[in-house]
């Protein structure tokens, strides 16, 4: 145990000293890191909030059955107990004609525009929240589809057009960044692989005179392991810190756009997870990066 | 196991640190960098190898400490076949070997006592244990007040000392020195010299090529004369000590 530990630390000392005797290449790599995680979490962060204003859409979201004119109070309410069965419905409300006028009253402020009718023009609803399970697209065309052959229905309105085509603006952003993310990743590991390449090539003396006096493969490879870890580690850590800066500065805007096109949502930043993710991300192409400049390279015997 | 390793393991061949049976060695088809050598060193011998400049002595040492693998031919170093090592054998064996080169092979980055600690550091030794043998082997070799220098900042006899120091701290069963005073005058090759033979006075056998027939005729040790990669003579030792 205490020999394991020995050749640990040697193998840690080993990676650092690496890193210190080249480093200008170090950060090269670093930089290459930081800008592939900058753009690709950049991305991430994007399709988090999207999905987030997408939530909070479903949860919002609810089918509305207009009735047809006529019909009695009695048949209205027996239409409402009938759309409370339908599955995928969480709660039923129905407006009668009275409280739709009352309702337009207050958003118009006084109702104005009906002043001349006779009679009340509005017709009487039945407001359709959805269970939790339903509040997608697809779930939302399932219920309005058994609202729809109802008898005393006369039209639906729902969201689901404009909801269905922010889904899918989503989904192409999140295509996108991960399409974005994985050439920006395997350009990123192309670069690095050759950064450590090159400290392989410029250390290749040092890796023969340790191979002479016994190292083993692996005790020569691993300190190169470690310098791409680290170098992934420190890039990921200064692409989370640049992606904090922009959103810190982009946030009043977007606060004030999202607020103006979407109503009161709040942009958010990765959470511990999400950061963690981003350092981990970066460690691991780091780690493959080196990985790959050391196949076939001359470490050892 | 062939017959042959049988019959070495045996001790058919008496207590050989280094047997070599038929060996010969070719980089370019038809020509041969050595050719059907067969020799014994007991162990705790002190050898030298002498020959031209092309006589093959550098190729016997790297066939020696498995840096080059025979074309033909079988040897035994320390029992294992170096033409059937296994690559992963390779480390193990190499750290029961000393080797001191020429061109010293230093690793300029660290300081002297990093170079000479890094033999024991890749075999697990704890840092400390590794830096306070190292510190004892530099004293042999009268550097110590140098310790936190580095190769580069060294001459060439206080750097060929410190290579000297890095292939005996691990104190190996055999240490190969290729030209270790091929670059030193004459007053500095007998100081390194002299550190050399101290190792063998210890019990470790020792091969030395050079061509140098001062040292040759100085300490009147065997000596195993190469041509064109064939052993040409095979001289023991004079019994003659300096």
């Amino acid at each position: 145990m205490k020999r394991f530990g020995a050749i640990l630390l040697s193998l840690v000392r080993s990676g650092f000293r690496g890193l210190q005797s080249s480093p200008v290449t170090s950060a090269v790599a670093v930089l290459t890191i930081s800008v592939a995680l900058v753009l690709g979490g950049g991305f991430a962060l994007l399709v988090s909030n999207m999905g987030g204003v997408l939530e909070r859409f479903g949860e919002e979201l609810q089918v509305v059955a207009y009735l047809e004119d006529g019909l009695e109070p009695d048949e209205a309410r027996a239409l409402a107990d009938s759309v409370r069965t339908v599955e995928g419905v969480a709660a039923v409300a129905l407006v009668t004609k009275d409280e739709a006028l009352r309702r337009f009253r207050e958003t118009t402020g006084g109702g104005a525009l009906l002043e001349g009718l006779d009679q009340n023009p509005l017709p009487a609803s039945v407001e359709v929240r959805l269970i939790e399970a339903r509040r997608t697209p697809e779930g939302l065309a399932v219920v309005v589809s058994a609202l729809s052959g109802l008898p005393g229905v006369s039209e639906l309105a729902h969201g689901q057009e404009w909801v269905e085509g922010y889904a899918r603006f989503v989904a192409l952003v999140r295509t996108t960044a991960v399409g974005l993310g994985i050439v920006l990743g395997i350009a990123a590991l192309m670069i690095v692989a050759n950064t450590i390449r090159l400290a392989v090539y410029a250390r290749e003396d040092e890796i023969e005179i340790m191979a002479l006096v016994g190292a083993s493969r692996s005790f020569v490879r691993i300190p190169f392991l470690i310098e791409g870890t680290v170098q992934g580690a420190v890039g990921g850590g200064l692409a989370l810190l640049l992606l904090y800066t922009g959103y810190l500065l982009a946030l009043p805007q977007l606060e004030y756009g999202l607020e103006l096109v979407l109503g009161n949502v709040t942009p958010h930043f990765f959470g511990a997870s999400g950061a963690l993710t981003v350092v981990a991300a970066g460690s691991g192409l780091g780690l493959l990066g080196s990985a790959t400049a050391l196949v076939g390279a001359r470490s050892g015997s | 196991m062939s017959g042959w390793e049988r019959h070495a393991s045996s001790g058919a061949f008496g207590d050989g640190a280094v047997r070599t049976y038929h060996v010969s060695k070719s980089y370019i088809a038809g020509t041969f960098a050595l050719h059907d050598l067969t020799l014994e060193v007991k162990k705790g011998e002190f050898v030298f190898l002498t020959g031209s400049s092309g006589a093959g002595k550098t190729t016997l040492l790297k066939l020696l400490f498995a840096a080059e693998r025979p074309s033909e031919g079988q040897i035994l170093v320390l029992g294992r076949n170096i033409a059937r090592l296994r690559e992963s054998a390779i480390p193990a064996l190499r750290r029961r070997i000393g080797v001191v080169f020429q061109d010293f092979k230093l690793l300029n980055r660290l300081t002297i006592e990093d170079n000479v600690a890094v033999s024991l550091e890749v075999v697990g030794t704890p840092r400390r244990e590794a830096r306070a043998r190292a510190f004892r082997l530099l004293k042999q070799v009268g550097l110590q007040h140098r310790r936190y220098h580095h190769p580069l900042s060294l001459s060439g006899g206080e750097q060929q000392r410190v290579a000297i120091a890095r292939a005996l701290v691990n104190e190996p069963e055999i240490l190969l020195a290729d030209e270790p005073t091929g670059n030193l005058d004459p007053e500095l090759t007998i100081e390194i010299m002299d550190l050399i033979s101290s190792a063998s006075t210890r019990g470790t056998t020792v091969i030395v090529a050079t061509h140098d027939h001062n040292v040759l005729e100085r300490y009147g040790k065997r000596t195993i004369h190469l041509e064109g990669g064939r052993l040409a003579e095979d001289t023991p030792a004079t019994g003659a000590e300096p």
